[in-house]
């Protein structure tokens, strides 16, 4: 049928049509507009699942809007590794909304929950966007939605700590997006055209008489990137931002919005720039190390804090900086690591900012401190805490052990066996910080004002246990997933 | 039997225990009772199945079996041979008298549930250390019996359990990512990380060099091997008497299988020789056994002096890998028999001391063996055992041992030996004889009887004393009895090691 091909755009304008529907529809109830977005993303989910099998099936697919083919039109480009983050945005999306619809009438009141939405199926749309956009321009103005998105869905609980740190994303990153426009506009100088594969042919041929066109538009792209995505040292608005949001922001926040700008490099990396370039400049080496520094005082930092979310935050920071070592070591198996990390990352991550949510919620405690004695009275919530901290470790059989394994041999193969030395340094340091919070949690004694102010709710708890499974699951068989990344580096690296 | 029915038991008896925690967890909160049973059914189940394989693993053949394919080129498989067959028996034999131990030890403690659950599950991750066909299932299953172990560690939750426990876990993890560290060396190196394929690394490299100090780390952590020691003397006396039995006899073990895997099957005596690697397991081995027997003297806790103890002779088995020749090897294999056997005695024991008296303290137990003769009289063989007293098993192992030491002319290390049987004797004959010849000041606080008679019998339960006795037994059959079959086995193994074959 006609239709499946139009999937690619029916995939981001649904999100859109639904988001700006929303207030509307949550006038006559909110239930109402809970089940009309939960839809939307379903829907969003089920294409994706489809855009996936067609591309396995049948290789990468191109869609003009509109019908107008490059370099007039803009071009929507699905190859797997598009395909990948689409059901990863999808799915997660739909998980955290899920659990959102929990929490959120409690965290920001229940008149806000219909602009919630709004803001919500913005910021997946863009997300989406951004993930199978082809075109530089169109990049941009996604980029810009999805930061508007991501800072409103902040400052929606209206305090002064939440104002505050939406503002400081706010200006961080529209620096960003500023140093983005002025790197495609350096490039458009020299080529004329938006397209990625066009850019990549022109530059090709032109790039020697260009020269610092090129390295200043990469230089804007690193800066631009390492703000967007928190980079280890443009982090800074991260965890504050992280850690005053409603949970469920924070979750999709700390889950898919950071790693979203690190595919967004990638597809930038691979497809717009010649991949010798990247073996003259050193800007993979830059990331390299920037990520290394991250693990390291991402972690550290973490092991400061006192406020649960915050630690969070930062160790979010940490795991940052694993894909960027994916990236900066600039070979497949380490890519892949950095990919995979992607999906573990915002598995474990949402997961344990759910977590942190339900705490809140059915206790009011946000300080680490005062988690003693909790494992007794929410069983089932911290022992999916020590899944995901042991999965943040690298325990054998969860997620992240795989990741790390990847990003392990990939620093072999690069001949670098010192980032392994940094991984293992950063693993153990999530366990000083992760660990003490279980051991706190089941053994410590519970205080008399530690009391259950409410029960847990089920919509908190099913995606918390789905994620669980999911770590397992990734853990113990990740040959699928594994099997799609391999397919989506072979064809990044052969370009 | 046929291959398919091997390959099926050594499957069941590492999932078994693992699948029946969650069945002891859900049972046992209705009844102790049917708590206990299952708890007893499930380590005597799997010590059978570990008995049935006996003929298969002293027929010399190879068992290998792959689960599943992880990723490519790693997957989760088995494997028997005849040492892991060696280790697999003495751990389900010691956890099975353990566990027949712990229902006299902790009816009067809490959180049993969690206590008998973690027993079993460890048992079951334990076989799968033993059973692993790659060193990637290894890691797997020595990650898991670590960190599960941590909650027998910390059992009492007294700030004391959970400070020695915290200590355990960092050092527990850094071993595990050493270990991490070491399996990506193999696996870059050979692409493979299977066990029995030949040594994985052939040739002398900086990568060669890091495998071995990944690996050295790693396994040594859990050995107990000087300089990485520190943790064990804190956390295996908080543990309760049998898990201190199990962690101290059998779990230390996992370390020392993981290093003598790492000699001959990550890398090979002559390439360990030629690259002089031997040499430092050697210095660090002698280290060991000397510091361990050196501090035991120190400690007046009598748990902690058995830790200690434990370190030393972990030390010997450290030794023992570092000389390539069967008599050693099979002194070195027998002795961790030996010693699994002998500290877990001591360590129920001493266990049964406190459980009855409340003494934790070696200078508060003059005249308690009179009360407790049973108890005293199986520390005292084992103890004479650790000493090195023939015609016990510890003699036999260290006689072993320095028989080959000097067929390879190392003299000194038998000097070594002796020196710290010595020290052995300092440290344990100061327990034993005051038990049973010294003025017992505390019979006072016992309120029993000034005039009463020299023996005051006051023995722990029968469930405490007849695992101890079995033990004490097996100190002093495995030393005498003419056919010999942890030795015979030892001898197997040493064999299968040095030649692949027997």
């Amino acid at each position: 049928m006609d239709l499946i091909s139009h999937f690619p755009v029916i995939l981001v304008i649904n999100l859109f049509i639904f988001a700006f529907a929303m207030p509307l529809i949550s006038r006559r109830s909110n239930n109402w507009a809970t089940i009309a977005a939960s839809f939307s993303l379903i829907l969003s989910f089920a294409i994706s699942i489809t855009l996936l099998l067609k591309v396995l099936d049948t290789g990468a697919i191109s869609y003009y809007l509109g019908g107008w083919p490059p370099p007039f039109g803009i071009e929507f480009y699905i190859d797997y590794l598009s395909a990948y983050m689409l059901i990863v945005l999808t799915g997660m999306g739909l998980l955290i909304f899920y659990y959102g619809t929990a929490s959120l009438p409690f965290e920001i009141g229940r008149h806000m929950v219909g602009w919630y939405y709004t803001l919500y199926l913005l910021l997946i749309g863009a997300m989406l966007g951004i993930a199978i956009t082809n075109d530089l321009f169109n990049l941009f103005v996604f980029m810009e939605i999805s930061a508007i998105a991501a800072c409103a869905i902040i400052s929606i609980k209206k305090d002064r700590e939440c104002l505050e740190a939406s503002f400081k994303y706010l200006i961080l990153s529209a620096m960003g997006t500023g140093c983005y426009l002025l790197a495609v506009a350096l490039i458009y100088m020299i080529t004329g055209v938006l397209n990625f594969d066009m850019v990549r042919e022109v530059l090709v041929d032109n790039i020697a008489l260009y020269p610092n066109n090129v390295l200043v538009a990469l230089a804007l792209i690193g800066v631009c990137f390492c703000v967007k995505a928190a980079l280890f040292p443009l982090h800074v608005w991260l965890p504050d931002a992280h850690a005053s949001a409603p949970s469920p922001s924070s979750a999709v926040l700390s889950g898919l919005v950071i790693k979203i700008y690190a595919i967004a490099l990638i597809h930038l990396m691979f497809r717009a720039f010649p991949l010798e370039l990247f073996y003259q400049v050193p800007l993979t080496e830059i990331f390299l190390w920037l990520g290394a520094i991250a693990m390291i005082l991402g972690s550290i930092f973490a092991m400061t804090q006192d406020i649960f979310k915050r630690m969070l935050a930062y160790s979010s920071v940490a795991q940052i900086g694993y894909v960027f070592l994916g990236i900066g070591l600039f070979n497949p198996t380490a890519l892949l690591g950095g990919l995979l990390h992607i999906l573990n990352h915002a598995i474990m991550k949402s997961m344990l900012f759910m977590i942190a949510g339900i705490i809140i919620y059915t206790k009011g405690l946000k300080k680490v401190r005062e988690f003693d004695g909790m494992g007794s009275q929410l069983r089932w919530t911290m022992t999916a805490f020590i899944v995901g901290s042991a999965s943040m470790v690298g325990i054998p059989i969860t997620g992240g052990f795989i990741s790390k394994w990847y990003l392990a041999t990939g620093a072999f193969e690069a001949d670098r066996p010192f980032f392994i030395g940094v991984i293992i340094a950063s693993s153990l340091l999530n366990a000083i910080y992760y660990f003490p919070i279980a051991i706190r949690a089941f053994l410590g004694e519970p205080k008399p004002e530690n009391l259950p102010v409410r029960p847990v709710l089920k919509h908190m708890l099913i995606p918390v246990v789905i994620l669980t499974v999911l770590v397992f699951y990734i853990g113990m068989s990740p040959q699928e997933v594994v099997g799609i990344l391999e397919l989506a580096i072979d064809k990044l690296f052969a370009q | 039997m046929d291959d398919q029915l091997i390959i099926t038991i050594i499957m069941f008896v590492i999932m078994f225990p693992i699948l029946m925690t969650a069945v002891i967890m859900y049972g046992g909160q209705h009844s102790d009772k049917l708590r206990n049973f299952l708890s007893l059914f499930t380590v005597l189940i799997t010590f059978i199945g570990v008995l049935l394989l006996y003929p298969e693993a002293v027929s010399g053949r190879v068992f290998e079996y792959q689960l599943f394919e992880v990723l490519p080129g790693l997957a989760v498989s088995f494997r028997l041979d005849i040492l892991s067959y060696c280790l697999v028996i003495i751990s389900s034999f010691v956890w099975l008298l353990a566990a027949i131990y712990s229902i006299g030890y902790m009816a009067k403690e809490h959180s049993q549930l969690r206590y008998y659950a973690v027993l079993i599950f460890t048992l079951g991750s334990c076989l799968g250390i033993f059973l692993a066909g790659d060193f990637f299932t290894l890691f797997i299953f020595f990650e898991l019996m670590s960190l599960i172990a941590y909650v027998l560690v910390i059992h009492e939750e007294t700030a004391e359990a959970l400070k020695a426990g915290y200590k355990y876990l960092v050092v527990t993890i850094i071993g595990g990512l050493a270990i991490f560290f070491g399996v990506i060396i193999c696996f870059e190196a050979a692409g493979t990380v299977s066990i029995g394929e030949g040594p994985l690394i052939t040739e002398a490299s900086s990568l060669a060099w890091m495998a071995f100090f990944a690996f050295l780390i790693g396994f040594g952590i859990k050995a107990g091997m000087f300089p990485l020691h520190v943790w064990l003397p804190d956390a295996h006396p908080v543990a309760p008497s049998p898990a201190s039995a199990l962690l101290s006899g059998i779990m230390l073990k996992t370390g020392a299988y993981g290093l003598l895997r790492m000699v001959f099957d990550v890398f090979s005596p002559e390439l360990m020789q030629a690259i002089n690697l031997h040499a430092v397991m050697m210095v660090l081995g002698i280290i060991t056994i000397i510091l361990g027997s050196a501090v035991a003297l120190t400690q007046d806790d009598i748990k902690r002096r058995l830790a200690y103890s434990s370190i030393g002779q972990m030390g010997y088995v450290v030794l023992g890998m570092t000389v390539f020749n069967e008599q050693v090897l099979t002194g070195d294999i027998f002795h961790i028999f030996t010693h699994a056997i002998m500290k877990s005695t001591l360590f129920l024991a001493a266990g049964a001391i406190i459980w009855k008296s409340g003494i934790k303290k070696v200078s508060g137990m003059a005249g308690l063996g009179r009360q407790m003769p049973v108890t005293f009289g199986c520390f005292t063989v084992a103890a004479f055992a650790m000493i090195g007293i023939p015609p016990l098993n510890g003699f036999l192992s260290k006689w072993s041992l320095c028989l080959g030491f000097l067929e390879d002319g190392y003299i000194f290390f038998v000097v070594i030996l002796l020196l710290s049987s010595m020290l052995n004797a300092m440290y344990y004959l100061p327990i034993i004889l005051p038990a049973f010849l010294g003025k017992e000041e505390i019979e006072k606080d016992l309120h029993v009887d000034d005039e009463g008679p020299a023996f005051n019998i006051n023995e722990a339960s029968k469930w405490m004393l007849i695992p101890m006795v079995v033990l004490a037994l097996c100190v002093f059959l495995f030393g005498t009895f003419p056919s010999n079959i942890p030795f015979e086995l030892s001898n197997m193994a040493a064999k299968f090691l040095l030649t692949g074959g027997f």
